[in-house]
């Protein structure tokens, strides 16, 4: 009788993904469009820093958003209202997108003519970590109601992104939230990071994430 | 549901690999999850059987190898397991460290002819 053998496999469970993804910022790279991955718990005020941040900058560059949910279109139709192009993705009750569905939200949006995409993805700091979506830059969101302490229970969000935006900040005399002790904890997990408060109510803050928005395009489209 | 929809992942690349290589018959599927890897190898192990109904890989078994989850100390040097001692250094108390083993999620080999 023939016996069983160890066959050797050794492949990163995410390996198919990031090869996706790379191919995806190599096509995005080639056709100028510089792509952000947003990531945050759900009621962090995502959809209300994507509608004030394209109204800031819809002058200057053409603007797509992918919308990400498990169910319901909401989201992309307050979006939509913003004058962005937008398509909603339902990633059907799984809680993390992967590179095969910003492939297929970014051809709907038609990205080739586009110069700047927010690929909105799932409330959710945890699972949307490990995937690559083929994004330009990663960056996140932390309300100040959420509280400061949050870097210590989701460490490995906080050390891969490039970019946090503390959000919320006309709230932060109800709420006690210290911005030393966030800094200081994000610093260590992520020394690197640019680290913007924003109220995307009020404005306040909101032209340094522009800037900064800004400025990486104008990095991204060097060749 | 997180756990699920990975697995189904790792089910069609192994089904993939299995074609490839031409093999018929798959005993046990052995994964490597480190210790930091974020995946939870009894949440895993649960829903295995149903990622894998109607596919060529029913009835296959799942061994699941852990990594430790190994950091170095930035102060005081010492190596330590991250995950049993909570991110803080036993020596010194110190919670700054580098991480030195145990991010891996890997689909290490099959037991199969």
């Amino acid at each position: 009788m023939e016996e069983f053998k160890i066959i050797e496999i050794k492949k990163r469970v995410y390996e198919n993904n990031d090869l996706k993804a790379q191919t995806l910022r190599e096509d995005l790279k080639a056709n100028q469009t510089f792509m952000i991955n947003l990531m945050s718990s759900p009621g962090s005020g995502k959809t209300t820093l994507v509608v004030r941040t394209i109204n800031l900058l819809k002058e200057e560059l053409k603007i797509g958003v992918i919308e990400a949910d498990i169910d319901s279109d909401v989201d992309a139709i307050t979006v939509s209202k913003s004058g962005a192009k937008v398509m909603q993705l339902h990633s059907g009750g799984m809680c993390h997108l992967d590179a095969g569905m910003s492939r297929e939200g970014l051809d709907v949006i038609d990205y080739k003519n586009l110069d700047f995409v927010i690929l909105e993805n799932i409330g959710n700091l945890i699972c949307p970590a490990s995937y690559d979506l083929g994004q330009t830059k990663n960056v996140m969101i932390l309300s100040v109601p959420e509280g400061h302490d949050k870097p210590l229970k989701y460490p490995k969000m906080f050390s891969k992104v490039d970019v946090l935006i503390i959000s919320k900040i006309d709230t932060v005399s109800v709420f006690d939230f210290d911005f030393v002790a966030l800094e200081e904890s994000v610093r260590k997990l992520n020394p690197n990071i640019e680290i913007f408060p924003v109220s995307a109510k009020t404005n306040e803050g909101m032209n340094n994430f522009i800037n900064w928005i800004k400025d990486e395009i104008k990095k991204w489209n060097e060749v | 549901m997180h756990e699920l929809g990975i697995v189904i992942e790792i089910v069609k690349q192994v089904e993939e690999f299995s074609k490839s290589n031409n093999i018929n018959e798959i005993d046990t599927l052995v994964l490597q999850v480190g210790e930091l890897s974020g995946i939870v190898p009894r949440y895993i192990e649960e829903v295995y059987p149903i990622a894998v109904e109607k596919t060529t890989l029913k009835n296959t078994k799942l061994s699941i190898e852990v990594t430790p989850g190994l950091g170095r100390c930035k102060s005081c040097d010492f190596t330590y397991n991250l995950f049993q001692n909570n991110n803080t250094c036993p020596i010194c108390d110190s919670n700054e460290y580098e991480v030195l083993s145990g991010t891996d999620f890997m689909i290490k080999e099959i037991l199969a002819k």
